[in-house]
């Protein structure tokens, strides 16, 4: 791990970290390199992956209309909606 | 100290459920500014088969933010301590007297180790047997919605009301998975000698209950278990890639946190996030974030899935010549404020010894400062193997 690459991390995930932080998480980042290795070193190849711990069934249900939420509500918690829209700044210039 | 983030007047058979619980008269919050007051348009199923149980809901519990942490002490509202020692928030109401029990969701371990720490009674059952609608997620493939009180009984009767097929949860078990049951006596107990790395306290609890087994009829032996010690960056590398997913949505727009600092669209995604989310959620999303990359989804996320079929098969051998795998939660019998603030990745070492059981969806009844980890479905043995201790 390097700066560059959690730099680029950050922008991905639209957070930004101090300077002090930066420095912490590349520290974590070589523990977990480490720790990486030690589960490289167990043989897999015949191994599948294990996606669900139980068992599922694709279950499929009824095509049946259920209560849902009307757009008052769900913008009652917006921090800035008007007129039925969620505000933002200014896309498109 | 900050036990509660709203509290109830409740009176009568009250439980306390976490912040991580959805709830429609309360906010949840998931112990982050990002969430801080917002209230759901509908309740957890938890809740629901609660309250159609009889019982009522008397708060919700500070939890740590996303319930990464070791036991609360990332909480955007502070961590509940005393005398700068953590206590489990949701725990704590149930030692306090407030709630006949808890309800929380397990992520990372910290129920587990709030109610080894408090000397009460846990279950975190089978992965599947109780609805997880309505929580809020963060790492789904694991965390399983699990029950606090201070005897074995009070959890049972807590827990055989939640458990239950939901529709509404893809992966919820069928109906006739989830009953709770009748158990036969427990014969054979193994020790998991790999994670008996705690201190000299958390192993004596750990020969304390090897010693009521025995004197239970029941033979114990220690078997060496090395492939338990994979799922703790087996875990972390899941957990995370998981909440990396889970929090993305969380962006300022619809609902949740928003900045006032932007001037653009980028920086109020972008400042929104920085700024309501703690350190630990941050430094677990940017590292999902790198092993669901190009360079390392078959090298670290791929291998961490095909790691979990490895414990998963391993635990399936041990238990069919056991009943259960005793192990400490913990390593230590008291966490400080202190030390969390200096080693802020306490959490993940910590998870050595619950990372088992959450990387494969295995029952574990935490008693006696100690946990026994069963077979899928067999928490109604666990259980009952508790109530003789």
């Amino acid at each position: 791990m390097d700066i560059k690459t959690l730099s680029r991390l950050q922008k991905l995930n639209q957070l930004n970290l101090t300077e002090t932080e930066e420095n912490e998480l590349m520290a974590f980042f070589e523990k977990a390199e480490k720790d990486a290795e030690i589960l490289a070193s167990v043989d897999t190849e015949n191994v599948e992956r294990m996606v669900y711990v139980m068992p599922m069934t694709n279950i499929i249900r009824e095509d049946i209309a259920k209560k849902v939420f009307t757009r008052d509500q769900l913008q009652e918690q917006a921090p800035e909606a008007m007129d039925g829209y969620w505000q933002v700044p200014r896309l498109v210039e | 100290m900050k036990v509660y983030i709203t509290k109830s007047e409740a009176t009568g058979k009250n439980i306390v459920v976490d912040d991580m619980i959805l709830t429609t008269d309360m906010p949840t919050t998931a112990g982050s500014k990002m969430l801080d007051g917002y209230m759901s348009l509908f309740e957890a199923q938890a809740v629901t088969a609660l309250k159609e149980n009889g019982y009522t809901i008397c708060g919700k519990a500070n939890t740590g933010e996303f319930n990464l942490d070791l036991l609360g002490e990332t909480s955007h509202f502070g961590p509940c301590e005393e005398n700068g020692v953590l206590k489990g928030a949701a725990a704590q109401t149930v030692k306090m007297g407030d709630a006949m029990a808890a309800v929380t969701l397990e992520v990372n371990g910290s129920s587990a180790r709030a109610a080894a720490l408090a000397g009460l009674v846990m279950m975190k059952p089978t992965y599947g047997t109780v609805s997880r609608f309505g929580t809020i997620p963060a790492a789904c493939s694991g965390e399983t919605v699990c029950v606090t009180a201070a005897d074995v009984d009070t959890v049972k009767e807590v827990l055989t009301a939640l458990k239950g097929h939901d529709d509404k949860d893809g992966t919820s078990l069928p109906q006739e998975k989830c009953v709770l049951g009748q158990a036969m006596p427990a014969k054979k107990v193994a020790v998991a000698k790999s994670l008996l790395t705690a201190d000299a306290d958390t192993l004596a609890k750990v020969e304390a209950v090897k010693a009521k087994l025995i004197a239970n009829g029941v033979e114990v032996v220690e078997i060496e278990a090395e492939q338990l010690l994979l799922a703790k960056s087996a875990w972390n590398i899941l957990m995370s890639a998981e909440l990396c997913n889970n929090v993305s949505k969380y962006d300022g727009v619809k609902y949740g946190y928003r900045t006032p600092n932007y001037t653009n669209i980028d920086e109020l995604y972008t400042n929104s996030r920085t700024e309501a989310f703690g350190y630990l959620t941050k430094s677990t999303v940017l590292f999902g974030s790198e092993t669901l990359s190009e360079a390392n989804y078959f090298k670290v996320y791929d291998k961490a899935q095909r790691i979990r079929r490895v414990i998963s098969e391993y635990l399936t051998a041990v238990f069919a010549e056991y009943d259960a795998i005793l192990a400490p939660v913990c390593s230590k019998t008291e966490y400080t404020v202190e030390e969390t603030a200096a080693n802020k990745y306490m959490a993940y070492e910590e998870s050595t010894y619950t990372a088992p059981s959450m990387i494969t969806g295995i029952p574990v009844v935490v008693t006696g400062g100690v946990q026994l980890m069963g077979a899928p479905l067999s928490d109604a043995a666990l259980l009952a193997m508790a109530e003789t201790l």
